[in-house]
């Protein structure tokens, strides 16, 4: 039995192990980077160091990111008070269509137009969502790839934690 | 009878452990002073190795400059705002001989900063000594929260050593106009 747990412990930690190595960005501090907001403000990530932020890579073509988008939403305006951030990164050469798509879903974080696609290269975004969460030392702590339902309830889990801290 | 012998051992025992007591009490504030002085060591012993760290980590930062950046090819370009009230910065980027080699965004933080009299690196490069043409293009609000645009152009020369050219933003009153002028340091 004792085996057992060993070598289920062993292989839970190689996959934990495995999702980060994948990740490349995990553990590493969170490359600093400005964009102009669907606000019209410039931002900067290293201007939220000392807050839990959350950067959400996304496109107006990917249908998960629409599912995701107000889901996330829900978590900014719950913990945004107390020391919560989340920066969305749109991805589209025109910005015209991310603006519709934020006035259609009514989401109230801020939006930042990566049209040059600079940052994404910068976080290495191979995939569409990508959800970064940077801890308030600056550092990346998670990387997720993608979305599936159930994905933010990792992200609330993830966020209170790293505001525990 | 053998219970006056116990009372009378447990007598002794506690007249002992009384007796005792005082001693014990005069060797603890030795004891508190020893570990006291050991703490206060430790404690500069900490503050000498930090700053040792910190002056380390100094001259590691002037080596990496020196190293990537040397003196002789070195050229670094700074950005200044005066007054300001003609003009709200949004960015600056920057071409060197035709190739853009950086474009930065200002938050309103960093704008606000220009303002009270900050100085901001925007770029450094190394140069190969002749002629070289900057030109720097500022975005931004002017006058009536008009979007603006601007170029400014500086044909310089880098010789030996280092070179710094300042980016300035500043008020033209009579114009009510903001004015971008490109100085070179001496």
């Amino acid at each position: 039995m004792k085996i057992r747990n060993l070598l289920a412990g062993l292989l839970v930690s190689a996959f934990a192990a495995s999702s980060l190595a994948s990740s490349g960005l995990a553990g590493q501090p969170a490359p600093d980077f400005a964009l102009k907001s669907s606000t019209g403000q410039n931002l900067r990530l290293s201007e939220y160091r000392g807050d839990v932020v959350m950067i959400n890579f996304w496109a107006t073509w990917c249908g998960p990111c629409r599912q995701e988008m107000p889901l996330l939403d829900e978590l900014y305006s719950r913990y945004q008070r107390v020391g919560f951030n989340l920066l969305g990164v749109n991805i589209d050469d025109d910005s015209s269509r991310a603006m519709a798509m934020i006035n259609e879903l009514g989401v109230s974080f801020p939006v930042l137009f990566d049209a040059r696609k600079e940052v994404s290269r910068l976080y290495e975004v191979d995939a569409m969502p990508v959800t970064v969460i940077v801890d308030r030392e600056g550092n990346v702590r998670y990387v997720h790839q993608g979305y599936k339902p159930g994905y933010e309830q990792k992200y609330l889990d993830q966020v209170r934690a790293l505001l525990r801290e | 009878m053998t219970r006056q012998l116990l009372m009378s051992v447990v007598a002794g025992l506690v007249l002992a452990f009384a007796a005792s007591l005082p001693a014990q009490e005069a060797v603890a504030p030795d004891a508190d002073a020893a570990s006291r002085d050991q703490f206060r060591q430790l404690d500069q012993d900490v503050q000498s190795l930090k700053k040792e760290v910190l002056d380390l980590n100094r001259d590691l930062f002037l080596l990496e400059e020196e190293l990537l950046f040397p003196a002789n090819s070195q050229v670094a370009f700074f950005v200044s705002m005066d007054v300001g009230e003609y003009f709200k910065l949004d960015s600056v980027s920057l071409k060197i001989d035709g190739k853009e080699v950086a474009n930065y965004l200002y938050t309103d933080r960093e704008a606000g900063s220009l303002l009270r009299g900050g100085v901001h690196r925007v770029h450094m490069a190394n140069l190969k000594t002749g002629g070289h043409e900057l030109v720097a293009i500022f975005t931004g609000q002017g006058p009536q929260s008009r979007e603006y645009r601007r170029g400014a152009t500086l044909n310089f020369s880098k010789g030996i050593g280092a070179k710094y050219l300042e980016l300035e933003i500043t008020d033209r009153v009579k114009k009510q106009q903001p004015e971008f002028v490109i100085k070179e340091w001496e």
